[in-house]
């Protein structure tokens, strides 16, 4: 079937339907708020800073030494998470995650080429996220002279649990962005949709169109109208 | 007797206003009248005596418009015969709070006449013609010679004769009705009316030789604009 939508028209379903666009939006915000509150169990994240550090001879750090170590820190990262270290992390800590589970809480990165190494691990609770990242360090520290004979990793930072600790997922504010925007295009789309399968006769221009019958009158609802007839 | 049909209406019957009678400056009764005149100018060769309305489904305000049509075309002076010739659910005697012992059905079978059964009502100059006993072959009865001889008759004693009828996608009375009188109103509810059956509506009554002389267009929600202005 051929049909021509115009701005107006679209402009006017949504104005029709206007409550819908509303409501859905805050609806959906609202779900999203209760769900980041109260069902997500909060994360914590705490990060340790390693450096890489190729010691070098006497003479000092040579620019070759740092180009080394800059490409060291890649395979750094990946063994990191490699089970040798994660292994060694989950059975030093008496931890209760298997190791497809720890390497999903640990992230690796390394900013803008330095040559340190940021180790963040998201868990439950604060002190668990704490305890475990800085295992990982220590693991790491003391494993790699053994797997690449070279003693080049000092722990810059350690994490720590800090006080008032917030978590850092969910992220309520973004949480509740997103399903208000979903929301919304939920809704825009509903309002479409419905429009779509209305099929019902509105007004004096569908009639004259559809049964080419001309239009003798047009009554509106009588409940509407009602309050006039007390004046009269 | 009136009481009796009072409470029956609360029970059941969704209450029907005879807003034409009630409210006389409304605009709804406005739009009756409107409804009237235009009834007038669609006759262009002949004049229109018999008037038929129907729509595609239940519930869109056939009986409504029947019967507010007539209290317009009373205040004009028109002397005005309704007819309710939905069978199958009749209601015209409760929004006229009137009796329906007797009528179309006893005139049909040739128990009584015409001028007999027909009641007068609270509004001047309209009449009306209940449905009487609710007959087992509605169709039957319509399509019979007899009730040509009756619209016939109505024609001869009332300047107006107005038929309310069941719904066309529901049973075929309107249909064999409409050819009967000289012109067919259709009415539709906004919002409520489907299209393809509007259409089919249309087809049925076309089919049937009907003067289709236009439609009403009902239940239309008001545009705080467009009211009110005048008063």
């Amino acid at each position: 079937m051929e049909e021509t939508i115009s701005l107006k028209e679209i402009f006017q379903t949504l104005k029709q339907r206007w409550k819908l666009l509303v409501a859905i939006p805050l609806l959906a915000m609202l779900a999203g708020t209760l769900v980041s509150v109260f069902v997500l169990t909060p994360k914590y994240e705490r990060s340790a800073e390693l450096l890489i550090y190729q010691a070098g001879t006497e003479e000092g750090v040579t620019q070759n030494d740092v180009r080394t170590s800059l490409e060291l820190v890649g395979t750094y990262t990946q063994i990191i998470k490699s089970p040798r270290i994660l292994n060694d992390v989950i059975e030093n800590g008496n931890l209760d995650y298997s190791l497809s589970t720890l390497q999903n809480m640990v992230s690796v990165t390394n900013q803008n080429n330095s040559q340190v190494l940021l180790v963040t691990v998201e868990a439950d609770k604060p002190e668990e996220a704490t305890a475990i990242v800085n295992e990982i360090s220590t693991v790491f520290e003391a494993q790699i002279p053994d797997i690449l004979s070279t003693d080049n990793v000092t722990i810059l930072s350690e994490a720590v649990v800090g006080e008032n600790p917030s978590p850092s997922s969910p992220n309520t504010i973004l949480n509740m962005a997103i399903a208000f925007v979903v929301g919304l295009m939920g809704a825009v789309g509903l309002a479409f949709l419905l429009e779509y399968l209305d099929t019902t006769v509105k007004s004096e221009k569908d009639i004259e169109k559809i049964l080419n019958l001309p239009v003798l009158g047009v009554v509106s609802t009588m409940d509407a109208v009602e309050p006039a007839r007390k004046s009269s | 007797m009136a009481r009796s049909t009072r409470t029956k209406k609360g029970q059941g019957q969704k209450k029907r206003q005879l807003i034409a009678d009630v409210n006389k400056h409304s605009p709804i009764t406005e739009q009756y009248r409107n409804i009237r005149t235009n009834i007038e100018y669609s006759a262009i060769d002949t004049d229109i005596h018999s008037l038929l309305i129907t729509s595609a489904g239940p519930g869109e305000g056939k009986s409504t418009t029947a019967s507010n049509l007539a209290v317009v075309m009373g205040q004009n002076g028109q002397r005005v015969l309704l007819i309710d010739a939905d069978m199958r659910k009749p209601t015209a005697h409760y929004t006229f709070s009137l009796m329906n012992t007797h009528g179309l059905t006893n005139v049909l079978t040739r128990q009584q006449k015409l001028v007999d059964v027909a009641q007068e009502t609270s509004i001047e100059n309209v009449s009306l013609l209940t449905c009487g006993p609710v007959p087992p072959n509605p169709a039957e009865l319509l399509n019979s010679k007899m009730m040509e001889i009756v619209i016939k008759e109505a024609c001869e004693n009332f300047d107006m004769v107005i038929i309310d009828t069941p719904p066309v996608m529901a049973v075929a009375d309107a249909q064999i009705l409409s050819s009967k009188v000289d012109g067919t109103i259709i009415v539709t509810s906004s919002g409520k009316t489907d299209r393809d059956q509007l259409e089919q509506t249309k087809g049925n009554l076309v089919k049937a030789k009907a003067n289709i002389l236009g439609v009403v267009l009902n239940n239309k929600p008001i545009d705080q604009n467009t009211y009110y202005y005048y008063q």
